[in-house]
């Protein structure tokens, strides 16, 4: 099998992966699975990335997928740790229940069989006001000379 | 510099710095202390002056032959140099008057000669009066620094105005004075009505200043300079010795003076009579004259004096006596040379002058507020001032200077006595609401007892020598014009009218015109003594009454404040006849004397006019009969019941036709027996709509018919003094309402239009936007679809770019 047969290969089955994730990505509400769905599409790109590396003898395309996986690891740890804070707020994972990033002023798309009702806000804590206000003689101040 | 100059720098410099020191530490550091640096610094301004007015007539150097009354006095001090234009080259008008204009520069130099003197002694004087009494009146107040810091400020612009020796620097010094008195008239500026008395006076005086502005322009393109004295082509003063050798050396070598330039009142040029008469001379005097109305409170514009009442009492004082009415006096006095080659705008004068005088007068005689009062009577002074300068005699500008003189000292008492009675009064100063307070405030009493004597101009008070004065002026000049005429002044003119024709003939019925405001005059010495006698036993005499606002305290004002009051009544007292010696064996007053060596009196067309000094019995008779006749009327009609008072009032004011008017109008025309006759009959024939329409056309003919009848009874001649003559509301309604609706127009056109233009550019991009708004759902797979597409779209563009 020559080695433009063999690119041929890998892009396909790359273009696969991209497009599954693409599919899963806009048609699932689950945030996990949403992003399950955004790391295959970078395994996809990942893969055609190492077959045209291949194919140019060029060991560019390898090291950047090796750089790729360690920022896809990093990554992952923060959008986990986003989806358990947004789980937290509203004990779910449906994705069409947050809907803040509208436009202001713009009825939200409301998606099927959402929860009715969403938790009220947390209470953040707060410093407690300290000392006292200075006294301010009003009359003295309209009558300060004004430079 | 000799000790001339450095006095007359003192002068204004020490009441400049204490501005300075109470603008810079009176809030914080001097507080209630905040009036010694000012009384300090004008006391000893007023010894500089004093000192000045001593020295100006000892520097006099007549030359061998000459007598010593005929040879003027100036003494110029530049201090700096505060603007210069070299190409500012200007095609004067008239080929003769300057064939080499200097350059445009405008310096700060500042001149004395007698009648600065005179001015700076009185100004200093008075306000150093007035501040002392402004350190006991105005102690309560929250702004102590601040009026004083103003005071300072206002005495500073008033001595530097008199004082300048450039039409650029007065007219600076005019709007400075204007400014000064804005901030002290608004000095309350919570109180609505002291904001907007400040406004008018200020808006009022730029109509007047508008006038003064175009004046300048016209001098600058006649004469081709604004300085007094001369100078050299770059604008260094020259002195008169100097321009004496200059024109010898040109004489010599029979060339004009090429390196003078002869300033607009410089002794050289009234010498030469080189002014320019006609038109344009016409023009510059009438435009000056309206700046000096607006000023000076003359006849379309003195509308501002009186709400300048608004402001704290010391500070009307220093407007009225001091300040800054006088400043349009000293100016007219000042121009003397330019309104000497124009009959006309000195018969301008004299009418603006006597015409406000008798009204002013007029209004003051119903007048309740005394300090209005006193107001009216200052404009009515004013005009006796404007009279007296509009005789255009060396008497008449003399005598106008010395009512000038002596108005200060009366009408600063006065005032000051005003404000002591507002002080015993809890700041009360309706006339209705006092009275009989000869025995609370017997200083204030006594005091005032003066002013009102030398403001009605009874013997020996010196309002009556001043005031004398002007009217006799007049009738010399109405007899000087009946009798001899043009021979005369061609007699002495001779010489000089033959090389330049400037000197114009009176205008047709001067002497008439004259003859008129002689009696004007008279009968307004009568209206003068009534109203101020008026006001004085409203206030002092009949049964006691004292506002709740004095509370029981009602009492004499501190020393401080009754101090000045003594000072200023000795002088209204005595200034009169200590300077008008004409009633002695030798004739001479002492203020003409002194005055004579300024430029401008001492030679030229002015001088021309003067002869011997006389007492003027017989005037004087008559204005001593008709003050006196003043007083006792008032004597009659305010002292004791004021029966004849209430029939007075209802005679003038058109009482009993009111009456009947408003009894016509309430009449119930149906309730008559015969009216409902003929209603009923017309009814019963069936035509009674005819016979209504009939009844309501005789009724519209009869308001036709009775219109006259009806204005009476809104003008009567009471309402129309009591009203002031409906000015205010004239000015309203023709001056300010279509102002308001030109500011609403504008208001429209900025609002809807302009405004409306660039909305239009903000709404249509909004417009755009909330088209794609609707995109912005929130969906965040609509989101990702979104950018997919867009990916697509690229892509493809692309793949169409490679491939077409």
């Amino acid at each position: 099998m020559n080695e433009a047969a063999l690119l041929v290969n890998f892009l396909i089955v790359g273009g696969l992966l991209f497009v599954t994730g693409m599919v899963g990505f806009l048609v699932r509400r689950n945030l996990i699975v949403m992003f399950l769905s955004v790391e295959m599409m970078l395994q996809g790109i990942s893969l055609s990335l190492i077959a045209w590396g291949r194919f140019h003898q060029d060991l560019g395309g390898q090291i950047l997928v090796l750089f790729m996986i360690a920022v896809a690891a990093a990554e992952a740890g923060i959008a986990l740790a986003l989806i358990l804070m947004l789980y937290f707020k509203s004990h779910t994972l449906d994705a069409a229940f947050w809907h803040d990033l509208r436009e202001e002023g713009q009825p939200p798309f409301i998606d099927q069989g959402l929860p009715e009702t969403r938790h009220e806000q947390p209470q953040w804590p707060r410093l407690t006001p300290a000392g006292i206000r200075p006294d301010v003689n009003q009359d003295e101040q309209l009558h300060r000379s004004q430079v | 510099m000799d000790r001339i100059d450095a006095l007359l720098l003192l002068v204004p410099a020490l009441p400049l710095c204490a501005a300075i020191v109470c603008a810079v530490l009176g809030p914080r550091l001097l507080r209630h202390y905040c009036h010694v640096p000012v009384v300090l610094c004008l006391i000893g301004a007023c010894v500089a002056s004093v000192l000045l007015f001593r020295a100006v007539p000892q520097a006099r150097v007549p030359a061998a032959g000459e007598p010593l009354t005929s040879v003027p006095f100036e003494r110029v001090v530049s201090v700096w140099r505060w603007a210069a234009i070299d190409d500012a080259l200007p095609t004067p008008l008239s080929s003769g008057s300057s064939p080499r204009p200097a350059q445009f520069s405008v310096d700060v130099v500042l001149r004395v000669d007698a009648l600065t003197a005179m001015m700076l002694t009185m100004v200093t004087f008075i306000s150093s009066c007035i501040a002392l009494y402004a350190a006991g009146y105005m102690r309560h107040d929250r702004g102590y620094w601040r009026f004083f810091a103003y005071l300072a400020l206002f005495v500073f612009s008033m001595t530097m105005l008199v004082s300048v020796s450039n039409l650029v620097l007065l007219y600076v010094f005019w709007e400075a004075v204007g400014l000064c008195s804005y901030l002290l008239i608004g000095f309350w500026y919570e109180k609505p009505e002291a904001a907007a008395a400040g406004k008018k006076a200020f808006l009022v005086n730029r109509v007047g200043d508008f006038g003064f502005a175009l004046a300048l322009f016209l001098l600058w393109t006649t004469y081709g300079t604004l300085n007094f004295h001369d100078t050299t082509r770059t604008g260094r003063p020259l002195d008169a010795r100097e321009v004496t050798a200059a024109a010898a050396r040109d004489q010599a070598v029979g060339a004009p003076a090429e390196q003078v330039v002869q300033g607009v009142l410089s002794p050289s040029r009234i010498t030469a009579r080189n002014y320019v008469a006609g038109p344009v001379g016409l023009s510059i005097c009438l435009l000056l004259m309206l700046g000096a109305c607006g000023k000076s409170a003359q006849f379309p514009l003195h509308v501002w004096l009186p709400d300048a009442m608004e402001g704290p009492t010391p500070v009307s004082a220093l407007i009225h006596a001091a300040t800054m009415v006088t400043a349009g006096v000293y100016m007219v006095a000042r121009c003397t040379p330019l309104f000497m080659v124009s009959p006309t705008a000195q018969l301008v004068v004299a009418c603006v002058g006597g015409g406000t005088a008798l009204l002013a007068a007029l209004i003051a005689l119903t007048q309740f507020d005394l300090k209005r009062v006193l107001a009216y009577s200052t404009i009515s002074q004013l005009g006796y001032m404007f009279l007296g300068l509009g005789a255009g005699t060396f008497l008449g500008i003399t005598s106008g200077l010395f009512h000038l003189f002596t108005h200060a000292f009366f009408k600063a008492l006065l005032f000051l006595g005003a404000g002591s009675v507002m002080h015993a009064m809890g700041d009360i100063i309706d006339m209705r609401r006092f009275g009989g307070l000869r025995l609370r405030l017997p200083i204030t009493h006594a005091t005032f007892f003066i002013g009102c004597c030398a403001l009605a101009g009874l013997p020996p008070f010196s309002g009556f020598w001043s005031k004398d004065a002007v009217v006799a002026s007049i009738e010399e000049r109405m007899h000087a014009l009946g009798h001899a005429e043009a021979p005369a002044e061609h007699a002495v003119n001779s010489a000089t009218a033959a090389q330049h024709p400037v000197v114009e003939s009176a205008p047709a019925h001067a002497e008439t015109i004259y003859r008129g405001l002689f009696w004007l005059a008279i009968f307004t010495g009568f209206l003068t003594a009534l109203y101020t006698f008026r006001a004085f036993y409203l206030t002092f005499y009949g049964p006691e009454r004292i506002p709740v606002e004095a509370g029981d305290h009602a009492h004499e004002a501190p020393p401080v404040m009754w101090w000045p009051l003594v000072v200023l009544s000795l002088g209204a007292a005595a200034a009169g006849f200590i300077c008008d010696l004409t009633y002695t064996r030798q004739p001479v007053h002492l203020f003409a004397e002194f005055l004579a060596s300024t430029p401008s009196l001492a030679t030229g067309a002015a001088a021309a006019t003067r002869g011997p000094y006389a007492f003027h019995a017989s005037v004087a008779a008559i204005s001593v009969v008709v003050a006196v006749a003043g007083v006792l009327l008032a004597t009659y009609l305010y002292v004791g019941d004021a029966r004849e008072v209430r029939w007075l009032k209802s005679l003038f004011d058109f009482e009993e036709f009111s009456r009947w008017y408003e009894s016509g109008q309430r009449t119930n025309w149906h309730a008559r027996p015969w009216v409902a006759a003929i209603d009923r009959a017309a009814e019963r024939i069936g035509c009674r709509w005819l016979v209504r329409m009939a009844g309501q056309l005789l009724l519209l003919m009869g308001f036709v018919l009775a219109s006259p009848l009806l204005l009476g009874n809104f003008f009567s001649p009471y309402k129309l003094s009591f009203h002031k003559f409906f000015l205010d509301e004239l000015y309203d309604y023709v001056v300010v309402v279509p102002l308001q609706l030109a500011a609403i127009a504008c208001n429209f056109l900025d609002r809807w239009v302009v405004d409306g233009a660039v909305n239009a550019v903000g709404k249509l991009v909004m417009a755009l936007g909330s088209l794609m708004r609707s995109l912005q759902m929130g969906q965040l797979q609509f989101y990702a679809l979104a950018m997919f597409l867009g990916v697509l779209v690229l892509l493809a563009a692309k793949l169409i770019l490679i491939v077409g």
